[in-house]
C-alpha cells in the first residue's frame, strides 16, 4: 500500500488530458497532486480504483494503465449519473482517487507460458494493462495471441495501442467485428468463432477473457472445449462497489468479496461462486 | 432521548416511527414497537424517511416571479403578492380562483386552506390532486351507511377469517397492511386475491383469481348472484339492518355463467367457491385500492352489496375497506377538500351544517358547489397549489395557461416553474399536525425540530394570508385549529390534542373499530348501481388491453422519492433497466411479437402512441399489458391523451396494439 | 471481581459520564419502548429494561453518518476535503451479551480483515463497555442456541451480574479494573462467583418457559447453508414473503452493509454520507448500466442468510453472524426472521 493513506478519504488528482476513445467512452490521463511528480501510487495490472467525481459521487473502475512505462489513466464509459458527470469535466479539473485495490492479474506466475487475450467491447479496458506489460516483457512469454471483438469498427477501443500490438514482435493480433460493413477488410463474426478458426496453443497456456456476459459464456465454452483448463482461464468481475476495501458488502458474491478477494478470478473459481455472474 | 415519536407520512397505513433527531438534523429512524397499526414494522419508504427529511433540496425562502424569473422575497411581500392577485379575480368573479390542495397536508393545514378558500376568497373551487378514486369509495359507503370511511379497521384484520383483496398490489402500495393480511393468513384466515396481475399478495394467498382487466364488477356481481342462488345470504341480518335487497338482487338475475366466464376470463366454479367461502365465514373483510387507481362507483357498489348480503358489515372482524395510498387522503376528505363538501363529508347543501359554519366563522358561505381543477374547463385564472407532486401532470396544460399560480410547499419541485409566487412551509417533522390514516385513525405527529430559519409552518402561513386578505383568525397552535375542526365536524367529536398525545391516536367516530350498525339512525341501504356490466373489449385492431397501475413502491410519491438515496435507487432499479419506461407483457405475447425483454416497442391506442421497452413477465396474462403510472415523462404524456379513460381508476383500460420498433 | 450495592450501581455510569458520552438502555416514557441511546442523565438508564428495540450497533455504525465533507471550486479548480471521523469517547453501559457479541462481530469484520475500516476504528477506539448478565431471558431470545448469552464471555471492560441486593462486577480489561479500583469497589470472592454461575444456570433453565417465541438450531443448518444444498422451493417460499423493507439488516447487531452517497449541501459543496443499507433491496447489487446479478428476491434473501449462517462468513466473525437476539423476527413484515428461516430449512432437511 502507498505511503499516502487514501483508504477512506480520496486523494485529489488532476485531469491532464482527455481523449475520446469511442462513443460514450473517454480516457482520462491523471496526475496525483500530493505525490512527487504527480506520479501514481504503485499498482499492478487488474487492480481497480475508486474514483470520486466531486458533487456527483464515487464509482469503481478498473485500471487500463500498464504498471511499467505508461501514463496513469482511466478509461470510463458513460453509464450512470456519476460517470456522466465525469464525462462533463475538462482538463485541469480535479477528481478524487482511492486505491488501488484488488488482487490483480497474475504476471510472474505465468512467465514462460503462452498467453491468449480475448476481449469483447470495453472488456479490453482491464486487459490493456496486462497486454502492455506482457508486450514489454515478451521475451519471458511464449506465443501471445490477441482476439479483440467489437460490434462495429467504430467501437474498437484503444486504436493506438492496437496499432502497436499489431506490429509487436511475437504478437498474433486478431480483430473481428460482429457484422460486415463496407470498408472493413478484417474478420467478421463473433470472437469465439474466430478462436476456433485460428490454431491456438492449448498446452502451457493461460487465457484472459473479458467482455459482456453473452460473449464471455460463448468464449469460455469454446476455450474449454478446445482443452484449456478452467484454472487457466482468467477473468475480472465487475460489481456494484461502494467502499473498495471489503466493508460495504455490495460486491459480495457467495463467499467472496470482489473488491478484496478479486476482481481477478479463474474461471474455476467463478463457477463455484454460486451466484449469477 | 434523541428518538422522538412520530407517524410515517408516506402512505395511508400510518405506521408509527421514532426519528433520531439531533439538533436540526434527522439522523435516522426506527419503528415503534407498540404502535397499534405497525407493531414495530416499517416498509422501505418508512425505513428511509430520514433521507428525505435531511435533504438540502428544500424551498428555503419565498420567491416572486419578476420579469420571468423567480427572485427571493420576504413572506410579507410574497403573501401580499398572492393576496393582491387573488383579490383581482375575487372582485370580478371568485369562480376564477381555485385551490389545489394536497393529500399529504395535515388535517389542520387542509382545514385552514379550505376555510381560506371558502370564507376568505368566497371560492368553492377546492380539490385534491388525486381525485377521484377515494371519493367514489366514500360516496358509496356514505350513501349506504352514513359512514364516509373504512367500515372495518386494520386492527381487526386478525379477527377476520375470510379476507378478500381486490385489485390492489397491497404489499407495494401499503406494505404493512399487506403484512397484516399475510400474518392473518398464516394464522389460518382464508386469504383470497382477485387481480389482473400476479402480485406478491396473490402469491401469499390461499386462492388467486387472475381476472381480465375491467371486469371486477362482473365478478363481484356474479358472487352476489351465487349468494342469492344458493341461499347463502344472511337473511336475518338483511331484514334487521338493511333495505333495498330485493331490488338489488333482481338486477342480478340476468347474469349467466357463460357471459361471466367470457368477460372475466375466470372459471365460474372458482368464483362460486369464493362466494361460498365468504358466506360461510364467521367474519370477512375486503380490501381494495382507493386513490388514483381506485375503482369506479359501480364496482365499489357491487363489492359493498356483496358484503352486505353476506352480513359482513358492522360486525367484529368485518368490513368493506378502501385503502388509501397517500398518508392523509382520508383526512383531506374529512377536512372538506372537495368542491361540494364541508368537513366530515357534510354537504354544502346541508342547511344546518352551513349555518354552523356561518356562525362559527362569522361569514355567509357561498353554497354553490365549486369545480375541481379538472372539471373547470379552462375557467380558472388563478390557482393556489399546495405540495403538488410534479409527476402528476394530469393538469399541467390547464395550469400552465393560468394567469397566476402560487405554490406552497416544503420541497423543491419542478412545479415551481409554473408558479408566480412560491411560499416555503415547514416539513411535517417541524410542526404539530394530525393525519388520518386509511382506517379513520387520527394521529398526532408532533414537532420534532425547528424549521429552517424564517420558514413558517403551513397553518401559520395560511393564517397570515387570511389576515392580509382582511380576515381575523386567531390560532395560537394547531391544537386550536383542531378544536375548531371538532366543533364543526360531528364525526370528529371527542378528538382533541390532549387525547392524541398517546401513541396510536384515536379513530373517528368515537374510536369505533367498525361501523356501528346497531346505533345507526337508519337502515343500511344497498348501493345503487348506475351502469351495466359491460367490459372494455379488445378488437382486432387493438388486441391487447393495457392496464395502468402503481410503479414499485413509489406510487404517487416521486417528488419525495427523488430527494432520497436508497428509495431512489430502488425506484431506479426497475427504471434503469428500462430507461424508456416499460410495458409488461406475457411471455406468450412476447413470442408472438417476436420481442425479448428490453426490446423497444411502440404502443398504439386509438388516441395516441408512445414508445417503451417491454418487460416480459408471467405476472400478466396473455392479451393484457401493464404500464406503471408516472414511470417516465413519455408515458405520462401518453396518459394525458387518455384523461377520460384514467378517470375510471382501476378500470382504466386502454385497448392497444403493440408493435416492434 | 468486585461488588457494588444495587442502589449504587448507577454510580459506575455516573463515573463514566465524566469522561465518556454515555449510552445505555432507556425506556421511552411515551411509547414504553426500550432504546439503546445516549443518556444525557445517567438516571435515564434502566438496567432492568427489556432488551432494547434498537441494538447499540448505531453507536459504532450510525444509521446516517457523515464521513467527510468537501467543497469544490470549479472556477479555480480547487478541492477542499474535510474528513469527519467521530472519535469522541463513548461508554456503552448495560449492554446485553447478545449485543456485545454483535459488537465483537463488527470488530472482527471492520478491523480484522485485509483493511481496517477507519470510520469504525475511530468510533471504537475510545470505548468503554459495561455488559449486563441476563438473569432471565426475554420472550424473543435464543442466545443459548447461538452461544452468545445469557452472560458475556469476553469483550467487556466491566460485566455486571445481578445477585439480588448487589451486583457482581467483573473486570475484563485493565481499563475496567482501573475504574473499579478508582471507585474503591469491594472485592468479591469465590462464593460470589458461584452465585453468578447459579444465576446464569437458572437463567438458562428459564428459556424453556419464558423465551418461547424463537428457537433456532443454527448448527443444524450451517452446513447446508454453506454448501448451498437447500431446495430452491424453500428459498422461493421465503422470497415470496419478503416485502423488501430492509428491517432485518437494520436491526441486526452484526449486519454492517452500508451505502455511500454524496448529497449536495450547498452550491459546490457536498457531504459524503455513509448509511445503513440492506442486501434485501433490489438496487443493492445493481450496477450502473443496469446489469443486476442478484435480481430475483429469493437470491437476495439467500444472500443474507448465507451471511448470517455460513461457515465461510463465520470465519470473518470467528462465530456465526447470528447472535440470537430475535429482533429480525419481531420487525419482519413477512414471517421470515432468521429463527423461522432456520426452521424452514430444518424442516426441509428432515424431509
Ligand atoms: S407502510 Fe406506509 S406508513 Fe408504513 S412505513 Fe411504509 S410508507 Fe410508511
Amino acid at each position: 500500500m502507498s505511503e499516502i493513506n487514501n483508504l477512506t478519504i480520496p486523494e485529489i488528482v488532476t485531469i491532464d488530458e482527455i481523449k475520446d476513445e469511442i462513443v460514450e467512452v473517454k480516457t482520462f490521463y491523471l496526475s496525483f497532486d500530493a505525490r512527487k511528480g504527480g506520479e501514481a501510487p504503485k499498482f499492478t495490472s487488474g487492480q481497480f480504483v475508486m474514483c470520486t467525481v466531486f458533487g456527483a459521487g464515487e464509482f469503481a473502475v478498473s485500471l487500463p494503465t500498464c504498471p511499467e512505462n505508461d501514463r496513469f489513466h482511466l478509461t470510463v464509459r458513460r453509464v450512470g449519473k456519476v460517470t456522466n458527470a465525469l464525462h462533463e469535466l475538462k482538463p485541469g479539473d480535479k477528481i478524487g482517487i482511492r486505491g488501488p485495490f484488488g488482487n490483480g492479474f497474475p504476471f510472474d506466475e505465468i512467465k514462460g507460458k503462452n498467453v491468449i487475450y480475448v476481449a469483447g467491447g470495453i472488456g479490453l479496458i482491464p486487459l490493456r494493462s496486462s497486454i502492455m506489460r506482457v508486450m514489454q516483457n515478451k521475451d519471458k512469454f511464449g506465443r501471445v495471441l490477441l482476439f479483440l471483438g467489437a460490434r462495429t469498427p467504430q467501437e474498437l477501443m484503444y486504436a493506438d495501442s492496437i496499432k502497436e500490438w499489431k506490429t509487436a514482435p511475437g504478437f498474433e493480433t486478431n480483430i473481428t467485428i460482429d457484422n460486415p460493413v463496407p470498408g472493413w477488410d478484417g474478420d467478421v463474426g463473433f470472437v469465439h468463432t474466430l478462436i476456433k478458426k485460428k490454431n491456438i496453443p492449448i498446452e502451457n497456456t493461460v487465457a484472459f477473457v473479458c467482455g459482456p456476459p453473452m460473449m464471455f459464456n460463448a468464449v469460455i465454452k469454446e476455450l474449454t472445449e478446445l482443452g484449456i483448463g478452467e484454472e487457466n482461464i482468467i477473468s475480472t468481475l465487475e460489481r456494484h462497489m461502494k467502499c473498495g476495501i471489503g466493508k460495504c458488502q455490495h460486491c459480495a458474491i457467495g463467499r467472496t468479496l470482489v473488491c478484496t478477494d478479486g476482481p481477478v478470478y479463474t474461471y474455476r473459481q467463478i463457477k463455484t461462486l454460486g451466484e449469477q455472474i | 432521548m434523541n428518538y422522538k415519536s412520530g407517524i410515517c407520512t408516506f402512505c395511508g397505513t400510518g405506521c408509527g416511527h421514532l426519528l433520531d433527531v439531533r439538533g436540526d438534523k434527522v439522523c435516522g429512524v426506527f419503528p415503534m414497537q407498540n404502535h397499534p397499526v405497525s407493531k414495530g414494522r416499517l416498509c422501505v419508504r418508512g425505513w428511509n424517511v430520514h433521507e428525505l427529511l435531511s435533504t438540502a433540496d428544500k424551498i428555503t425562502t419565498p420567491l416572486i416571479r419578476k420579469n420571468g424569473k423567480l427572485v427571493e422575497a420576504s413572506y410579507d411581500e410574497a403573501v401580499a403578492c398572492l393576496v393582491d392577485n387573488l383579490a383581482k379575480y375575487k372582485k370580478d368573479n371568485s369562480e376564477e380562483i381555485g385551490f389545489l390542495a394536497s393529500s399529504r397536508s395535515s388535517n389542520e393545514d387542509n382545514f385552514l386552506l379550505m376555510k381560506l378558500a371558502r370564507s376568505v376568497f368566497n371560492s368553492n373551487n377546492i380539490s385534491l390532486d388525486s381525485d377521484p378514486g377515494h371519493r367514489n369509495s366514500l360516496d358509496v359507503l356514505n350513501r349506504a351507511t352514513g359512514m364516509p370511511g373504512m367500515l372495518g379497521s386494520l386492527e381487526e384484520i386478525s379477527k377476520a377469517d375470510f379476507l378478500l383483496v381486490v385489485g390492489i398490489d397491497i404489499t407495494k402500495q401499503n406494505p404493512i397492511i399487506g403484512s397484516e393480511l399475510h400474518f392473518a393468513a398464516m394464522k389460518g384466515a382464508r386469504l383470497m386475491t382477485i387481480d389482473t396481475r400476479n402480485t406478491q399478495i396473490a402469491k401469499l394467498s390461499n386462492g388467486f383469481l387472475q381476472i381480465r382487466p375491467g371486469s371486477y364488477k362482473v365478478a363481484m356481481a356474479y358472487m352476489a348472484k351465487v349468494l342469492v342462488d344458493e341461499n347463502l345470504c344472511d337473511v336475518d341480518f338483511l331484514k334487521r339492518y338493511t333495505e333495498g335487497f330485493e331490488q338489488f338482487s333482481k338486477t342480478l338475475a340476468a347474469l349467466n355463467d357463460d357471459e361471466v366466464a367470457g368477460k372475466t376470463g375466470l372459471d365460474v366454479e372458482q368464483l362460486k367457491n369464493a362466494a361460498r367461502d365468504l358466506a360461510l365465514s364467521k367474519s370477512a373483510m375486503v380490501f381494495f385500492s382507493s386513490g388514483i387507481s381506485g375503482f369506479d362507483s359501480d364496482t365499489i357498489g357491487y363489492i359493498f352489496n356483496l358484503y352486505l348480503m353476506a352480513g359482513k358489515i358492522g360486525r367484529e372482524g368485518c368490513g368493506v375497506n378502501p385503502v388509501t395510498g397517500i398518508n392523509n387522503l382520508q383526512g383531506s376528505y374529512d377536512m372538506g377538500i372537495a368542491p361540494d363538501l364541508l368537513t366530515g363529508f357534510q354537504s354544502l347543501s346541508d342547511k344546518s351544517a352551513i349555518d354552523r359554519f356561518n356562525k362559527e366563522w362569522g361569514v355567509k358561505l357561498n353554497t354553490h358547489p365549486g369545480k375541481s381543477i379538472c372539471e373547470s374547463s379552462g375557467k380558472l385564472k388563478a390557482l393556489v397549489v399546495v405540495d403538488h407532486d410534479e409527476t402528476i401532470v394530469r393538469n399541467v396544460n390547464e395550469i400552465s395557461k393560468m394567469d397566476f399560480v402560487a405554490y406552497i410547499g416544503s420541497y423543491k419541485n419542478d412545479f415551481v416553474n409554473y408558479a408566480h409566487v412560491v411560499l416555503p412551509v415547514a416539513t411535517y417533522a417541524e410542526t404539530d399536525g394530525t393525519f388520518t390514516n386509511t382506517e379513520r385513525r387520527v394521529q398526532l405527529a408532533k414537532k420534532k425540530l425547528e424549521p429552517a430559519k424564517n420558514v413558517l409552518p403551513a397553518w401559520q402561513l395560511i393564517a397570515k394570508i387570511a389576515e392580509k386578505a382582511g380576515a381575523k383568525w386567531n390560532y395560537a397552535s394547531p391544537a386550536d385549529v383542531m378544536a375548531e375542526i371538532v366543533k364543526l365536524t360531528p364525526n370528529y367529536a371527542g378528538i382533541a390534542y390532549d387525547k392524541l398525545q398517546a401513541m396510536g391516536g384515536m379513530k373517528w367516530p368515537n374510536g369505533a373499530a367498525r361501523l356501528n350498525i346497531e346505533s345507526a339512525p337508519r337502515k343500511v341501504s344497498f348501493a345503487e348501481i348506475a351502469g351495466g356490466l359491460s367490459v372494455p373489449l379488445a378488437s382486432e385492431e387493438y388486441p391487447l388491453l393495457l392496464m395502468i397501475g402503481e410503479a414499485q413502491h413509489y406510487w404517487h410519491q416521486n417528488n419525495l422519492m427523488k430527494k432520497t438515496s436508497i428509495p431512489l435507487r430502488e425506484y431506479n432499479a426497475t427504471l434503469l433497466l428500462y430507461p424508456k419506461g416499460y410495458v409488461a407483457i406475457s411471455p406468450q405475447d412476447a413470442k408472438d411479437l417476436n420481442v425479448r425483454d428490453r426490446f423497444t416497442v411502440k404502443i398504439v391506442s386509438p388516441y395516441g402512441s408512445m414508445e417503451a421497452m417491454v418487460q416480459v413477465t408471467d405476472k400478466v396474462k396473455p392479451k393484457t399489458a401493464y404500464v406503471a403510472y408516472f414511470v417516465d415523462d413519455m408515458v405520462t404524456k401518453f396518459f394525458l391523451e387518455h384523461k377520460d379513460v384514467l378517470k375510471r381508476g382501476e378500470d382504466a383500460t386502454i385497448p392497444v396494439r403493440i408493435v416492434k420498433v | 471481581m468486585y461488588l457494588i450495592k444495587k442502589s449504587q450501581v448507577m454510580d459506575i455510569a455516573k463515573e463514566l459520564q465524566k469522561e465518556y458520552e454515555l449510552y445505555g438502555p432507556v425506556i421511552d416514557k411515551e411509547t414504553k419502548q426500550t432504546m439503546f441511546v445516549k443518556a444525557d442523565d445517567a438516571a435515564e438508564i434502566d438496567l432492568n429494561a427489556p432488551i432494547p428495540a434498537i441494538p447499540p450497533k448505531h453507536v459504532l455504525f450510525p444509521n446516517y453518518e457523515r464521513i467527510m465533507s468537501y467543497k469544490y471550486d470549479r472556477q479555480n479548480k480547487k478541492v477542499d476535503i474535510k474528513p469527519d471521523f467521530d472519535e469522541k469517547p463513548k461508554a456503552l453501559f448495560g449492554l446485553r451479551s447478545c449485543d456485545l457479541t454483535g459488537v465483537l462481530c463488527m470488530d472482527r469484520f471492520f478491523l480484522g480483515q485485509e483493511f481496517a475500516d477507519e470510520v469504525y476504528k475511530n468510533h471504537r477506539k475510545n470505548m468503554f463497555i459495561v455488559s449486563n448478565t441476563c438473569i432471565a431471558p426475554f420472550k424473543q431470545c435464543f442466545c443459548v442456541c447461538t452461544d452468545s448469552g445469557p452472560a458475556a464471555q469476553e469483550g467487556y471492560d466491566l460485566n455486571l451480574t445481578d445477585l439480588g441486593d448487589q451486583y457482581l462486577v467483573e473486570a475484563g480489561s485493565d481499563k475496567g479494573k482501573k475504574l473499579a479500583e478508582k471507585m474503591g469497589l469491594a472485592k468479591a470472592d469465590d462464593s460470589h462467583k458461584k452465585a453468578k454461575e447459579n444465576a446464569v444456570d437458572k437463567s438458562i433453565s428459564l428459556f424453556d418457559s419464558i423465551a418461547t417465541d424463537n428457537k433456532a438450531w443454527i448448527s443444524r443448518v450451517m452446513n447446508r447453508v454453506t454448501t448451498g444444498l437447500i431446495d430452491e422451493k424453500v428459498w422461493e417460499y421465503i422470497g415470496n414473503q419478503c416485502i423488501e423493507c430492509g428491517a432485518c439488516s437494520f436491526v441486526c447487531p452484526s449486519c454492517t452493509c452500508f451505502n455511500i452517497t454524496d448529497p449536495i449541501t450547498a452550491p459546490d459543496e457536498a457531504d459524503r454520507m455513509r448509511t445503513w443499507d440492506s442486501c434485501s433491496y433490489e438496487g443493492y447489487s445493481r450496477m450502473a448500466g443496469g446489469h443486476n446479478p442478484r435480481k430475483p428476491v429469493e437470491d437476495r434473501r439467500s444472500k443474507r442468510f448465507f451471511c448470517k449462517l455460513s461457515y465461510s462468513q463465520a470465519k470473518k466473525y470467528l462465530r456465526p453472524g447470528c447472535v440470537g437476539c430475535g429482533r429480525c423476527q419481531w420487525v419482519c413484515p413477512g414471517d421470515i426472521g432468521l429463527p423461522n428461516v432456520v426452521t424452514y430449512i430444518r424442516r426441509e432437511i428432515q424431509k
